[in-house]
Order: structure tokens, then sequence, then C-alpha cells
């Protein structure tokens, strides 16, 4: 007996004349999420258009004028002679390198490790477990260590491949593998004579689309965001991604450094913007991705 | 069943020499080539920082075995205790909350939502999830502020006046819970969405043919379905629970210090190693933290038998 | 799923492994007498004299600076071209970053990646000034050792080098000094007929007179993150006193604390000095123009009144510290100021300092400076720029002078922050309603609790 067909069992057994719950409370509950959600971002779009001042004294929700985003965007990109076009940059080769990498290293890692038998298989899945556990802050030091052995440091190197190790990626297609892909349609393509090879490229990855799309956004947005290990490993500021560059733009903002924050230029509407430029692509990722992401796949893939 | 125990079982047979042709399984062989990649960074980037770690624990400054005399100066440390009595009240606030609403909101949103609204809903959903470490400073040093807070209205019927109130000691564990909810919830119900999505048409049509209503279709069939996916989630929060950093340290940044930057284990253990120079006290404090992780993590795969490859 | 032979001994067995490993870990540790788990503490009598590095004239040097001082070396590089510089940008220490101490511990670490030149915190130079492991060299080079000479190190302000002094040499030059003075507005003072108080006697009934007289209007602020550096260090309060270098003394319960803790909790509860700070959000909106005085430092009046409070020109005045009716000395508090130090592991020790004292003492640079420069010479060249004095109703140069000269050399710089417990015990503390004398005992533990943890031993006498 397949297992849906034993669920349904139990479910009969156990059915009572169904009553929906009233709509309004679904409503309530997401309207609640959404304001929950939405709101801040919605004043975080608002505050570049107002001055420093009326982002304080005005309506919080207010709109001020499309001239201030104007000059909170000359301002911004004033600081530092452009240092924010350089930083935007290096986010996307930092990221988009080790997606690339991260893509080929994770996806056959998931698929190995929920459809192939090899001895050490389980060891793997606890040992990624484990590093998955770990807190980040002692990590830091080895890993500088490691790359300054091999002579990465200043190098991209440095970044794209402590970022292109996904084990949070690897455990989604992992699962995803197991519990998604038939397995009987894999075992008639085995006794067909198909190679491993053959079974994941002609077979699995087709399927795999809504998974690929998962980790590979996921991953971009991870590293996008990421401080810690850039900051912690790149020598130079022109290397900086685009959030330890907002960390700069941060402690040069009269708001939180009275003093140092002087005729910069930065201040709450800049911050605002520079933190809106900077989750743009991360957004127009998902929107794009939406389809991949969360598209269901198997409907008619295997016939039981 | 131990987790030990099931791997014994699963690697037995094949010391057997005689493995029985069982369906689904490739041969070992591939198996290694397509980890092979992953492998190599799990072992640069994974295994051997984390045994770094584990041997700076266990050691001192000049590279001398100290037993267990790291984790006892750690625990003597005056913000030991504090540390960790916040982050379990935080961990049961934020895993039963992230648990509960994900896995609701990921059912309305595929079961009760039409596909263009709930595809909406869940990028409104996400894009907090986009905002990290500075973004979220400002954000909420604003949103906190019930002098120019968008909610102020909210705040100051709670009886906090100030932004100085909002931020008393006791009230942390739930903003921080906020925070993290605002920033990770979108992610999770994106997977769980995706997840629910992949549970074939056929099954829920033959349930709703049976009679069953969409709630207990939710609770009977669909929640135990992506039960995995669910496990993950839990682990995975469990995980960022004891790992808690982000929210604590960015608070600290955006209230200008009131709040103390070891509020969690997690910013202890960068305290003592950037702070005071102690990489083998942090050491120590985050292999307690691995410690207590891993014990969750056991006790969930054990349960739901996450590592084992069970026939359809 | 076939069974193993039996799960539960297999549990057991586990288990007893487990248990045996961690028994055998402790016996270890009790009977092989294990290692000490406390960090190396280099004592200043271990530590070697200073050895340059081979020098390599005319070799590029890296210059490490923070947002605002940018512009000053870029303007170095501009009218000095034959010296080869690489200006990297960073957070500069600012909001308790530890970003200099952790990239110098790695570059320790590794033998190699020191920047020449960096601009960092005074809090830096507490570690700086030390070894991170038995056998090496401290980061920052000792300046007085033929580096640079007696003659300009003596040209600072009274006390401003002090933070940068350890072990009888000194590891840095001051960039600007805050010194902490008393701000009024002076329209309002004369209009409602108020003399400007000349000590904390008359401070204190001056601002009870404006809470009945004028209700709303504040003195003061214990609000911020630094408030106890306006009030306490300027009240000579030990609670950060250095005795030995690695002993020290914190001490609330001596009367110079206590006495103005209840000074500050009358004014408090005459709703005359605020728990709310200057610099939080909501502040400058709300009671932003009913500051009629400000006890605190001399940047307070260009990015507090002007660029904060949006206070007009012409209103804001500055009057020298208050002292204490019947004592004959005046002491004040500071808060801030940054230091530049120069690496010992520099390969161009000639370039570097010569950028060092272009920065700290050269009237060309400092006469701009956004703050009030530490070099005695060159804090006159800003006080005599337009600038600088403006915005002000009176002339600011006799108080700022009076005051950079009387900066109490017994609040010392540790190597944790002096913010963090005042901020993380004390604030939350008022803000719940606590008053400050029965917070003190609070705030002392704290602060004793930190000095320990950064290898401090602590007294109180």
């Amino acid at each position: 007996m397949t297992q849906t067909a034993l669920f349904l069992t139990a479910v009969r057994r156990r059915i009572r004349p169904s009553r929906t719950l009233p709509f309004l409370v679904v409503g309530l509950l997401l309207a609640l999420l959404l304001l929950f959600f939405v709101l801040p971002v919605i004043w975080l779009l608002l505050a570049p258009s107002k001055t420093a001042g009326e982002v304080v004294r005005d309506n919080p929700l207010s709109f001020g004028s499309l001239h201030q985003i104007g000059t909170a965007w000359r301002h911004l990109f004033a600081f530092q002679d452009g240092a924010m076009l350089t930083w935007l940059r290096n986010s996307a080769v930092y990221s988009g390198g080790s997606l690339i990498l991260t893509l080929a290293v994770s996806v056959p890692a998931g698929y190995a490790l929920a459809l192939t038998r090899f001895r050490g298989r389980k060891t793997l899945l606890v040992i990624t477990l484990v590093t998955m556990i770990m807190p980040q802050a002692t990590l830091v030091l080895p890993i500088f260590l490691e790359l300054n052995r091999f002579h990465l440091i200043g190098t991209i190197w440095s970044v794209i491949l402590p970022f292109s190790f996904y084990p949070f990626g690897v455990y989604l297609v992992y699962i995803y593998f197991g519990s998604s892909l038939p397995r009987d349609l894999l075992s008639a393509a085995r006794i067909d004579g198909c190679t491993e090879w053959q079974l994941f490229s002609r077979i699995a990855l087709p399927l795999a689309k809504p998974v690929v799309g998962l980790v590979a956004f996921f991953s971009f947005v991870g590293n996008w965001n990421n401080f810690f290990l850039p900051y912690l490993v790149l020598p130079n500021s022109e290397q900086f991604p685009v959030q330890v560059g907002l960390n700069q733009l941060l402690t040069s903002t009269p708001s939180f450094n009275p003093v140092a924050g002087a005729g910069l230029n930065v201040t709450i509407p800049e911050l605002a913007l520079a933190v809106i430029i900077a989750i743009l692509p991360v957004l127009v990722l998902f929107v794009f991705s939406q389809r991949t992401l969360v598209s269901g796949m198997l409907a008619g893939a295997s016939k039981e | 069943m131990t987790l030990l125990e099931t791997e014994r079982v699963i690697v037995a047979p094949s010391r057997r020499g005689t493995t029985p042709r069982r369906e689904g399984r490739g041969r070992g062989g591939a198996g290694y080539f397509f980890v092979a990649g992953y492998a190599l960074l799990l072992l640069a980037f994974g295994v051997f920082p984390t045994g770094y770690a584990f041997y700076l624990a266990f050691t001192n400054d000049r590279g001398q075995f100290t037993g267990l005399n790291q984790f006892v100066k750690v625990i003597q440390d005056y913000r030991f205790a504090p540390a960790f009595t916040h982050m379990l009240i935080y961990l049961v606030m934020w895993l039963v909350t992230l648990v509960v609403l994900v896995v609701l909101t990921a059912v309305i949103l595929r079961s009760r939502v039409r596909p263009g609204t709930s595809a909406l809903f869940r990028f409104l959903y996400y894009i907090p999830g986009a905002l990290a470490g500075v973004a979220s400073v400002l954000v909420w040093l604003f949103m906190l502020d019930p002098d120019v807070s968008p909610v102020s209205w909210l705040l100051t019927s709670m009886g906090l006046k100030t932004f100085a109130a909002v931020l008393a000691p006791g009230n942390l564990p739930l903003i921080l819970m906020l925070i993290a909810f605002w920033t990770g919830a979108g992610g999770w119900m994106v997977v769980m969405y995706g997840a629910l999505n992949n549970i074939p048409d056929e099954v829920l049509e033959a349930a709703r043919m049976d009679g069953a209503g969409p709630w207990q279709t939710a609770w009977h069939i669909q929640i135990p379905m992506i039960r995995q996916w669910i496990t993950y989630m839990t682990i995975m929060a469990f995980a960022t629970g004891t790992q808690l950093f982000v929210e604590p340290q960015l608070l600290q940044t955006a209230s200008l210090g009131r709040v103390s930057p070891t509020w969690s284990p997690n910013q202890l253990a960068y305290v003592y190693a950037f702070q005071q120079g102690d990489f083998n006290g942090a050491a120590a404090i985050s292999v307690v933290l691995l410690a207590v992780g891993l014990l969750a993590a056991a006790l969930l795969v054990a349960r739901s038998n996450l590592f084992t490859l069970d026939e359809k | 799923m076939e069974s193993s032979p039996s799960p539960r001994t297999g549990r057991r067995h586990s288990l007893l492994r487990t248990a045996a490993v961690t028994l055998s870990l402790a016996t270890t540790a009790v009977l092989a007498g294990c290692a000490s788990a406390d960090t190396t503490t280099d004592s200043s009598s271990g530590q070697s004299a200073f050895k340059p590095a081979a020098q390599k004239e005319g070799s590029r040097i890296t210059v490490w600076a923070d947002s605002t001082r940018l512009p000053s070396v870029q303007a170095y590089q501009k009218s000095h071209p034959d010296v080869k510089m690489k200006i990297v940008t960073y957070d500069g220490g600012a909001d308790g970053s530890t970003y200099l101490q952790s990239k110098v511990q790695l570059f320790d670490r590794t033998g190699s990646g020191w920047p020449d030149v960096v601009f960092g915190a005074p809090t830096d130079v507490t570690w700086a000034s030390e070894a991170t492991k038995p056998g090496g060299q401290p980061f920052a080079a000792p300046l007085d050792a033929k580096l640079v000479p007696r003659s300009t190190l003596d040209g600072f302000a009274k006390g401003s080098l002090t933070p940068c002094e350890f072990n009888g040499h000194t590891y840095c030059m001051r960039n600007d000094i805050a010194q902490v003075l008393l701000w009024y507005n002076k329209p309002l003072m004369d209009n409602w007929g108020y003399k400007v108080p000349t000590t904390w006697q008359e401070y204190e009934a001056l601002g009870e007179q404006v809470a009945k007289d004028h209700p709303g209007y504040l003195v003061g602020s214990v609000g911020d993150t630094n408030s106890h550096e306006s009030y306490f260090w300027s009240g000579q309060c030990p609670a950060f006193n250095l005795v030995k270098p690695d002993t020290l003394r914190t001490d609330l319960r001596d009367p110079k604390c206590t006495r103005m803790a209840k000074l500050l909790d009358n004014l408090i509860s005459a709703k005359a000095v605020a728990t709310q700070g200057f610099f939080s959000q909501g502040f400058a909106k709300n009671s932003g123009s009913k500051v009629l005085m400000a006890y605190g430092p001399s940047w307070y009046g260009q990015y507090l009144f002007k660029a904060g409070f949006k206070t007009p020109a012409k209103q804001i005045a500055a009057a020298p510290p208050l002292a204490w009716k019947g004592e004959s000395t005046t002491a004040t508090g500071n808060v801030g100021g940054g230091v530049w130090m120069v690496s010992s592991h520099s390969a161009n020790l000639k370039a570097s300092t010569g950028l060092v004292t272009w920065l700290t003492t050269s009237d060309e640079n400092q006469a701009t400076a956004p703050t009030y420069p530490a070099y005695a010479q060159a804090a006159k060249a800003w006080l005599a720029n337009p600038a600088n004095r403006d915005y002000f109703a009176n002339d600011v140069s006799k108080p700022f002078e009076q005051a950079a000269n009387e900066v109490w050399t017994g609040w010392s710089n540790t190597r944790f922050s002096d913010s963090t417990a005042w901020s993380s015990v004390v604030l939350p503390a008022l803000t719940a309603g606590k008053s400050l004398t029965e917070t003190l005992p609070a705030w002392q533990q704290e602060i004793a609790g930190e000095a320990k943890t950064q290898g401090y031993k602590v007294v109180d006498q």
C-alpha cells in the first residue's frame, strides 16, 4: 500500500462533518502579518523623500518630495567618491561567482546524499549538520588562517570560496530529492542501464528546478547580505561588498556618531536610500524566480 | 532509535558483502564523484575550522593543554549565566512562534488563497528577509521609538512612552524575537509553500472527494507529508536561536549601547574573541552552544528519521 | 529496515564510551595539573625594547582613516606627491567597533599585513601598546623613541596625551580633544535674568529655579551613552582610576561620586535634567528648543545645538567648566577624541611619522578640522577660524582653552570602553525610575566585572 493510500484510510476513519473556519479569522491573520512585515518597509521607502529633520518631525508615513530623493541620491553617490557603486559591483561579483560554484557543488551533493549509497553518506550528513550548528565567531579565525596559508587573502577567492560552502542548500536539495522524487522512476531507468550521471542530468535535474531555484536564491541572498566574513577577511575598503560598506555609512551618520558624521552629508534619508539600493537586486531576483521557487512539478511524471 | 543506531542499521548491510538488490539505490562509486566538490569545501570551511575551534577550546594561547579549564573559566564569567538565561527564554518564544505561524500561514496561502494573491503575499512577507544588518538597525531604530514610529499608538497604548522604556531589559526577548521573525519567517514561508506545492494534487483531490474539509486536509494530510521540511526548519530555527547574534548586536548599535553587548552567548563568544583577544575562551563558549544545538538536532533527527532513506 | 543485533546494548555502549571519555578528560585535567586557561598578560617589565623593522626609504605606506579624516589624508597626498600612500577607509573604532583590534590580531598571527598609519579610538591604544603574544612586538610604535621630537609632544594640551602613555612611552598622537564645559542659551538666560553659574552649587540652584519658573526647560541630560564622562569625570569621581598598569581602582562610594550623584538626582526629580538622551531621535523634536543649558564637550556647539537642535546662530554661548565652591582646583571631563598611531612594523617610519605629525600639529590641517585640536598651537589656529566661532553668541576661545587644560587625568584609558557599564546598567535603571545614588553599587559592580574579564586587578582603595 502506498503512503498516500495509508493516509487516506486514516483520514476516512476520522472524518466528521466539515466546518470551515470563518473566513474572517484567516483574513485577519493575513492582514496582521501583512502590516507587521510591510509597514516598516513602507517607512523605509518613504524615508529618502524627506530631509533628516522631516523624517523625525513629520508623520512617519508621509511622503516628502521627489526633489529630496534626488538630493539624497547625490549625497549618497558623492560619499567617498562613489564608493557605493564600487561596493555594489563587488557584491555582484562575490554573490554571482559563489552562486555558480554553490550550485555546481551543492546540487549533485544533495542528489547523491538522497538517492545513492556510498560509505560515509551518513557521516557526511552528520558532519554537515554539526557545522551548520557551530557558532560563527570562532570559525572565522581558522578560515582566515587557512586562506592566508594559501595566499588567497586580498583576492576575490578569499570571499567566493567560503561563500560557496552552503550546507543549508545541500540539505534543501537532500530533503527535496529524498521526499519528492519517485524512486520507481529512477530504478526503472537504472534497470534500463542508465549511468548515474545520466540519471542525474537527464531525469533528476530537470525535475529539480524548484529546489535549484530555491538554493540559488537563498545562496545569493545569504551571500549578498553576509557581513562578517568579508568584513574580517578583506584588507581594502575598495573590495568591500555593499553590506560592509553600509556599516561604514552607518558610522558616518550623525545619528550614530555625532562628530564623525560631520560634513559628510550622510543622514537618515541617505542611509535609507543606500539600504533600498542594496536590497533591490535581491527583490528583483525574488520576483523573477517566483515561478521556479514554488511551482509543483511532479504531476504526471510517474504513473502510480 | 538514536542517531548512532540508525546509522549502524543502514551501514550494516553493506558490510556483509552480499548486498541485496534494493530499488532506488545507486552504486557507491558515482556517489563519491557527486559529493567530491562539496566534500572538499566541507573539509576546508566546515571540518577544519570546527576542529580547530575544538582544539582551541581545550588549550590556552600558549598551546598548552588545559583540559576543561577553559570551560570552567567561561562558565564562571559573570556574563555567562545571564546570557544563557536570555537565550533560553528567547528560544522558547522563537521556536513556538516560528513553527506555528510559518506552517499555518503556508497552509493558508496554499489552500485558502488564490494563486495570484498568494504569490503577492509571499513576496510581501519575504521583503524584510532581504533587509539584513545595517538595514535592520536603521528600520528598528525608528520602529521602536514611540516619538517617531509609525506604530507609536501601539507602543504608547502599552505604556511605553520613550525609546528607553521600550528597551527595558524585560522586553528584550520579545523584541528580539519579533525582529528575528520579521527577517526570518518570510523565507521559511516560501520553503514551506514550495513543500506543500509538491504534494500531488490527486492526494488532495481524493481527500476532498471523501468529504474532508480544508483544515482536516491540512492537519491530517498536508502537514504530515511535509514533516521532514518542518523538522529541518525546527532544527535550523533551534540552531539559529542558539547562535543569536545579529539581532541583539544591531539593537545594541541602534540603541547606542542600552542593550548589553553580551546579551546572547554568541555575542559573549564574539567579545571574548575580538575584544579580549581570547580565542580559547570564545571557542569554549562556542562548543557549549554547539553541544546544546546538537542535542536538540539529534533528538529531532532521531524522532523524525530525517537521515533515513525511507521507501515510498 | 533490517534490525541490528541489539539496539539497547548499542545505545549503552555509546553512552558508556562518552562517559568514559569525559571522565578521563576530567581526570587528566586534575591529575596532569593542566595549564591555566588564562590569556597571557604581558606585563610591562617583560616587554622587549622597540626594534624597528627594516626600513625601505620611499616605500608605500598604508593609511587607515575613517570617513571624516579621509579628506585630510587625501589633502596630504596632494600636497606631498612624493610620498606614496595607499588609503583605506574603515569605521575608525566608532560605536565600540573592535575592527582594528581584530585585524591586528589576525595580522600578528600571520606575520604580515599591518597598516603603517591608523586613526583609532583611545581604547585602541590600550591593546596596541602591548604585544599580543609573548615575545612579540606591540602594534603601536613608541613615538617618543626618536620618532617624534620631544618638543612636539610637549606642545599638546595638558593631559591630552595621557591616553597614549603606557609603560613610560607615548604610543600615539592625539588628534582632537573634547573638553567638557558649560553651554547655555544666552538670550534665554538674559531674558529670564539668570546668572551663568560658575560652581556646581550654583548650577544645582539654577536648575531648581528653572524647573519652578519655566517647567519643561532643561539644564542638562544624563541619558546619553557618554553623559557620565561629562558629569562624573568632571566631578573627579574615581570610577576608572588605574593606580598601576594592571590594577584598576573603582570606588563609587567616594564622596566625589556620591555628591555628583546626589546633585543629579535632585535635578532629575525636579525635571530640570533629562533622563532621555540629547541624541535620541525624539528629543530634538520634542525638547530641542527647551535646552537652556547643557554640560558637555566642546563639540556640542556645532554637532548638538547647530546640527541636532537647529538652534539659530548667536544664541548658544560657552562658559568655563564648573568648580565646587570652596575648592581651588577645577577639573573637567572629556568625551571622545581620536588618535593617530604609527605601526611598529612599518617599513617607512619617516613617511609615517611625517604624515601623523602633519595631521595632528599643522595649522593647515587642523584649522579646518571638525573638532578642537589637541595640539595647543593648532588649537589656536582652529579658534582663529571664523567658521568655528561665528555660530556662537560669545567668544568661545577662552572657555575652550581653559577647559582644554583642566581635563582630569584620574579617569584612565582602559582596555574596555567606559560607556558599556553606564549604558547597559545605569541608563535602564534611570528609565525604570531608580535614582542614580541607588544605582551606584550596580554600576560599580559592572565596571569591576568588566575590568576583571579584561585581566585587571580591581581594588576600591
